[in-house]
């Protein structure tokens, strides 16, 4: 179990920004593509099956968090020394 | 507020999205097509008897018999956005019962990949021509037409005329139907 919690599951804001970028452009890519070769062969079937593979591709590349999406984790500021009273002024503005 | 399941949602939505705006491209790139093209048809043999139609009124009207032959090349109309043809052949005539009698006498499905070029010798009409009445002894403008219905990928189903089309007269004389 703790093995499995062990398992990085997020990506930083710019992973995400960045993984959703290339599945945008690989899905188009091969949508483009599969339209000339399908036209280019007169099977529109081929267009279809050309695209599932960019959407197959574009899955494992972008929807699993892989290390290349963690690259610049936003970390936490350093904690303040002693100022109490800020912290119980910022809980009261919530 | 991003996770994995999220971000399969927004692939799939993109992809389908994507699929969806091919589907046009492929209608669009076909739809002002012109799928009409040259049918050469001829009657072989007519014939013309006068028997009672026990299939709805048991009264005695007209019923038909021809043979025909059909030649044509449909090789052309299959493009990427076409699956099948449903070809029909269609007898249109006038009698003074009705301005306008259209009667589909034969027709045959072609599948995208079988052979397109249809050369038939005395082929038996597959339906009965029956008239409503007795139209069709001595009728001297019957007109058969070829036309074919498109069944496409993504768009509209046409019903396509063939160019060619044949007039015969039937018989003044009723054929005994000791035959």
């Amino acid at each position: 179990m703790d093995y499995f919690k062990s398992i990085p599951v997020h990506m930083d804001f710019e992973g995400q920004h960045a993984a959703e970028k290339f599945s945008r452009i690989i899905i188009t890519l091969f949508g483009i593509v599969g339209l000339i070769w399908g036209y280019a062969i007169q099977q529109f079937s081929q267009t279809v099956y050309i695209l599932a593979s960019g959407f197959f591709l574009a899955s494992i590349l972008t929807i699993p968090p892989w290390p290349m999406y963690r690259r610049k984790p936003l970390n936490w500021q350093p904690a303040r020394e002693g100022d109490a009273a800020s912290t119980t002024k910022s809980k009261k503005k919530k | 507020m991003n996770s994995v399941l999220q971000r399969g949602n927004s692939i799939l939505a993109y992809a389908l999205s994507a699929l969806a705006f091919l589907t046009f491209c492929c209608f669009a790139s076909t739809v002002f097509l012109n799928y009409s093209t040259n049918a050469d048809i001829k009657t072989v043999k007519v014939l013309v008897k006068n028997v009672p139609d026990f299939s709805a009124s048991r009264d005695v009207n007209d019923l038909g018999f021809l043979t025909f032959n059909l030649k044509t090349d449909l090789t052309d109309i299959f493009n990427w956005n076409v699956k099948q043809l449903f070809m029909y052949l269609t007898a249109e005539y006038v009698t003074k019962n009705n301005q306008l009698n259209q009667v589909v006498l034969w027709d045959k499905i072609i599948l995208r990949g079988e052979n397109a070029v249809l050369d038939f010798k005395n082929m038996n009409t597959k339906y009965y021509f029956w008239d409503d009445g007795d139209g069709l002894r001595g009728n001297k403008n019957i007109t058969l037409t070829l036309s074919w219905n498109i069944i496409p990928n993504a768009g509209l189903l046409p019903n396509i005329y063939a160019s060619g089309m044949h007039s015969f007269k039937f018989p003044v004389e009723y054929t005994s139907s000791k035959m």
